[in-house]
């Protein structure tokens, strides 16, 4: 159910792997796997293409660092700005990865 | 964001940066060319950014006039200060092998999250985005 209603948050190479941590995980882990927020690569595209020159795309994903990078860098010289239209979605989805890493 | 991975960023980030200034020092009309001032937001629509200026500000501390910078972009001194601190401080970790800088960058990240601080944080960057619309930079 998990892997069906979130397939899209993930790489499709990582899905097998969540899948065999799911199954081996106990059912206790279950309302935290629930309760994790996980971001949806299409809206922060979306910012990206909008706001990505404040590096507000990276803050949402939680890429702090590298955001205050952006702003303070009109958006890398605005060349980091269009290279993170193409990136934004691959970083959304380690992300989710990394927090579901941390969970099971 | 594993160590090194961070380091080659960061020292990549401050090249980059020094070259820019380098750039902009030896030619101070270098990014006045209205094909590309550095800015997308500014060559798009001819509003500044809320870091627009930084170079400019940047460079008056390069002479040591202060206020003339700080009045330009307060911007500037943060980044002169990374730019400083950065490079020898990656080189100091390298060297005693330890991650000090990697252990900072993420208590800063993870400080920035807090609404507490992130809210006045965001405030203060619209507060000098609208201040720097007003100086027309």
């Amino acid at each position: 159910m998990f892997i069906m209603a979130n397939a899209k948050n993930f790489e499709s190479y990582q899905l097998s792997q969540i899948r065999d941590k799911l199954i081996a995980a106990d059912e206790s882990k279950w309302p935290m796997v629930q309760m994790v927020q996980l971001k949806d690569p299409s809206t922060s595209l979306i910012i990206s293409i909008f706001v990505g020159h404040f590096g507000i795309d990276r803050f949402i994903i939680g890429d702090v660092g590298i955001g205050v990078g952006k702003l303070l860098t009109c958006g890398g010289f605005g060349i980091w700005t269009i290279i993170d239209w193409f990136m934004i979605q691959g970083a959304t989805r380690e992300k989710n990865m990394e927090k579901m890493q941390q969970i099971l | 964001m594993i160590r090194n991975n961070l380091y080659l960023l960061l020292s990549g980030a401050c090249l980059l940066g020094y070259s820019w200034i380098a750039l902009n020092y030896l030619d101070p009309a270098f990014s006045d060319n209205k094909y590309f001032n550095g800015c997308l937001i500014k060559a798009i629509t001819g509003i500044p950014c809320p870091s627009c200026g930084t170079t400019r500000s940047v460079l008056a501390l390069s002479r040591g006039e202060i206020l003339n910078s700080v009045m330009l972009n307060p911007f500037g001194l943060i980044v002169l200060l990374i730019l400083l601190a950065t490079p020898v401080w990656i080189l100091v970790d390298l060297l005693r092998k330890k991650e000090t800088l990697a252990q900072c960058y993420r208590y800063i990240e993870t400080l920035l999250l807090c609404p507490g601080v992130a809210i006045p944080v965001i405030a203060i960057v619209l507060c000098n985005w609208i201040w720097n619309i007003y100086k027309g930079l």
